[in-house]
């Protein structure tokens, strides 16, 4: 599947590439409740230019997810989720319509929770398509304020990673972090959204952290993560063991929560490859570049590898090789 | 173990029969035991119906198919607690009290507290999508859960992980599928460092949709309050929560339901419900909500302070007035009350339910109408919205109605009649929130109650479902008959 944003894709050798180009449409736009209602072939930055016009946001996201198409997000995986208040994470789609390997579209109601038996869009969320392909989804908005931004210096990259995961383990978490290498030190730049909480919890933050650097952080936490970096998903135990890499350069954060954060890790003379190989030794997985991602879902190391195979023949759907 | 708390079930309990009774009951004592019992129940192809505390109130547990119940109250071994990871594993037979009371000699908390946390098990928490009553700032069990140990129905053991995976996210599709596709035996929590501090409060707003409108408003805002529950205006004046006021001019057929009043009386007054509800809409009108933030730690009653001011603040710019902190502490101390108030209406021949359901904010006060109105004519209504997120809100509505004569004059003939009464008021409600574009359960599950309106709500999506239950448990020995499966 390719939706507009996502890189080229090489159809399989006894397939064909599902083009979402023209699924592009947002439908509708409500930033009083918040959400917006999305074809999955729409590029993310087109729905985020839309929701910002609308005075709401997406909320910070991975680069790569930026860079792609809705569908891609949601089926990829970083399945949709977003970090919210509370140091908490949970997926940017309400609801979905999935089109099934037998052609139905189901489709789940937009409710905020519900208890109506398993969460069937986590079916498709994840999914890489596998099992189903996001047709529309039903996406949550945050509302659009201007963010409070932090910076302090640390001793190293280690001590601002170990900071910001007690930040999140304490209920502070920032929706951006930034962990940087700089000439002369360590940065670590931050910034907390919500319109009536950024400061509250930025100040709080400073009460911990000690008086923040008198410099504007904005910059700092904006600036695009390095181009070599890869995007990983990884917990606060595995960023804390790649911070103290000698070679360590940048990591930036997004999606925290109390157990841990997507990231952009950038090692110093390493590859996009080696740097890919480095996370994994720490337990982490790959989100981008997608080269790099597993190729399998995990249920079989979770021992459900056989409920898998049942699931896949249930379905109808057929694996890609 | 031939019913829950499920009140259509409470009503065969008062006419003095036991339709589904399970064939036995096994009590296993570790996960090796639970495999054990589902590699002889696939072998022999015999339903199997795990069973926590019984506190459901969909007959989720029924066994209708008669089998094995499973009562998984022995996996209850000392929950292991990292406060510094902020996770718990805990089995699943552990009584929710039991294990806030462990996690509180540690320091810590779940946050997880729903009405239910003196008789119910996390088991059964995660089985039906549970939700505690401060999940704005925890959230629900389904955002609290990390990993899930599990025996699907071929007896295979399988362990989901706490850490980042590959592909579709298998402990979300565990949880809530009501022990139809897995029978979970442990479970790794999120826990939190307990608070130090709760600041409370009371917020009055005009109307109910005022308040909605202002709810709305303080869930967008970034703050995040432990309780906002919103009272629709019965709510707030039978309760005297309404400040000023209290109960005075509420008529005297609302005080008889309401003060578990003589059997005759309470007979009387439920005869007419839409006389009564008619009644409601003549009352003054104002609605209430119930607001409260904690911190943790030294800082933490200034913490909590600082947030509940701001939100106080931003809430005046909606029109709510500020009633102090009583009416919240009230709230508090009294949280888990209302449960236990019940048997009243049904001893004397009355039903009471509830019924959970959640939409986004743009549906909310449409949905909240239509099943005022559609409840209207079969039994005394009222409704809080109970449980509030960035973009929509569960509405708790409670219904009591009539049901047949008073317990010890109830036989079989007269059971009948009782529940068509009782079906008769579900579907007028399960049938107006579908219309209105709600999802038919927030947080108590489907059960038998609510299963025939399932194609309802998934659509084409009921095949996904059915795929799960091929996957999981393709000799259809969990649960059967429950979630349409």
């Amino acid at each position: 599947m390719r939706g507009n944003g996502d890189a080229p894709v090489e159809p399989p050798a006894n397939g064909a590439l599902l083009e979402l180009v023209a699924l592009d449409r947002v439908a509708s736009m409500d930033s009083a409740t918040g959400i917006a209602r999305v074809e999955a072939g729409c590029s993310v930055a087109a729905l985020e230019t839309a929701a910002r016009r609308a005075g709401a946001t997406l909320g910070p996201l991975l680069p790569s997810v930026r860079a792609g198409s809705v569908g891609a997000w949601l089926a990829g995986p970083t399945r949709g989720d977003r970090g919210i208040p509370g140091a908490r994470r949970e997926t940017a789609a309400l609801s979905l319509a999935a089109v099934l390997a037998d052609g139905h579209l189901a489709e789940s109601r937009a409710a905020p929770r519900s208890a109506t038996g398993p969460d069937l869009d986590h079916l498709a969320l994840g999914g890489a398509g596998r099992l189903c392909v996001i047709a529309t989804a039903w996406i949550r908005l945050f509302p659009a304020a201007p963010p409070a931004y932090a910076a302090w210096h640390m001793p190293d990259v280690a001590t601002g990673v170990a900071a910001i995961a007690q930040l999140c383990r304490d209920r502070l978490a920032p929706a951006r972090g930034m962990v940087r290498v700089r000439e002369g030190g360590v940065l670590a730049a931050m910034s907390w959204e919500g319109p009536e909480s950024a400061r509250i919890f930025r100040d709080r933050a400073t009460r911990r952290l000690g008086e923040r650097l008198a410099i504007d952080a904005g910059p700092e936490v904006r600036a695009p993560a390095s181009a070599r970096g890869v995007e990983i998903d990884a917990r606060w135990e595995s960023l804390e063991q790649l911070a103290r890499r000698a070679d360590v350069a940048e990591i930036a954060l997004y999606g925290m929560h109390a157990g841990g954060a997507f990231a952009v890790l950038s090692l110093a003379s390493l590859g996009v490859e080696q740097c890919a190989e480095a996370a994994r030794a720490t337990g982490a997985t790959v989100v981008a570049p997608r080269r790099l991602r597993a190729a399998a879902p995990s249920w079989a190391e979770m021992g459900a590898g056989a409920i898998w195979t049942r699931l896949v023949a249930a379905l109808g759907a057929e694996e890609a090789a | 173990m031939s019913r829950d708390c499920w009140p259509r079930a409470l009503l065969w309990t008062k006419a003095a029969v036991a339709p589904h009774p399970p064939d036995v009951v096994a009590w296993p004592a570790s996960t090796a035991e639970v495999v054990q019992v589902v590699r002889y129940a696939a072998a022999q192809k015999v339903p199997i119906v795990p069973f926590g505390a019984g506190s459901g109130v969909c007959g989720g547990t029924v066994p209708i198919k008669g089998g094995i119940a499973l009562d998984l109250k022995r996996l209850s071994g000392p929950p292991v607690i990292d406060l510094p990871a902020r996770t718990v594993d805990v089995e699943v037979g552990t009584n929710g009290q039991r294990l806030e009371e462990l996690l509180g000699a540690a320091g810590a908390t779940v946050g997880h507290f729903p009405s239910s946390i003196y008789c119910s098990t996390v088991g059964g928490w995660l089985a039906a999508r549970s939700a505690g009553q401060l999940s704005s700032r925890y959230g629900k069990i389904e955002d609290i859960v990390l990993g899930v140990e599990v025996v699907d129905g071929t007896g295979e053991l399988l362990r989901t992980q706490d850490a980042p995976c590959v592909g579709p996210d298998l402990t979300q599709l565990l949880v809530g599928s009501e022990g139809t596709l897995g029978i979970i035996t442990k479970a790794r929590l999120r826990c939190w460092p307990r608070p130090s501090s709760h600041w409370m409060r009371g917020i009055r707003f005009a109307t109910v949709q005022a308040g909605i409108a202002a709810l709305r408003v303080l869930m967008r805002s970034g703050l995040r309050p432990a309780v906002a529950r919103l009272y629709d205006p019965l709510d707030t004046l039978l309760a005297g929560r309404g400040g000023s006021g209290g109960r005075i001019g509420v008529p005297e057929p609302l005080r008889w339901i309401v003060d578990g009043a003589q059997t005759e009386a309470l007979r009387l007054s439920l005869r007419a419900p839409a006389l009564l509800n008619r009644l409601v809409e003549a009352l003054p009108a104002s609605s209430l909500l119930i607001l409260g933030f904690e911190g943790e730690g030294p800082q933490g009653a200034d913490d909590a302070r600082e947030e509940g001011e701001a939100a106080v603040r931003l809430l005046a710019t909606e029109g709510g007035e500020d009633l102090g902190a009583t009416p919240g502490e009230k709230w508090l101390a009294n949280r888990y009350r209302i449960s236990y108030r019940q048997s009243p209406l049904f001893s004397a021949g009355a039903f009471v339910d509830t019924m959970d359901v959640a939409t986004t904010w743009d549906r909310l006060d449409a949905l909240y109408r239509a099943v005022l109105d559609a409840v209207a004519p079969h039994a005394f209504v009222m409704a809080h919205f109970s449980h509030a997120y960035l973009e929509g809100c569960s509405i708790y509505f409670t219904f009591v109605g009539l049901a047949g004569a008073p317990a010890g004059e109830s036989d079989v003939e007269d059971l009948e009649s009782a529940e068509t009464r009782y079906d008769s008021c579900w579907n007028a409600a399960l049938s107006a929130a579908c219309d209105a574009g709600a999802t038919l359960s927030h947080h108590h599950g489907i059960g038998l109650q609510k299963q025939v309106f399932l194609p309802r709500e998934h659509g084409e999506g009921m095949r996904q479902l059915r795929a799960l239950k091929q996957a999981f448990d393709p000799n259809g020995i969990l649960n059967p008959g429950k979630l349409l499966l």
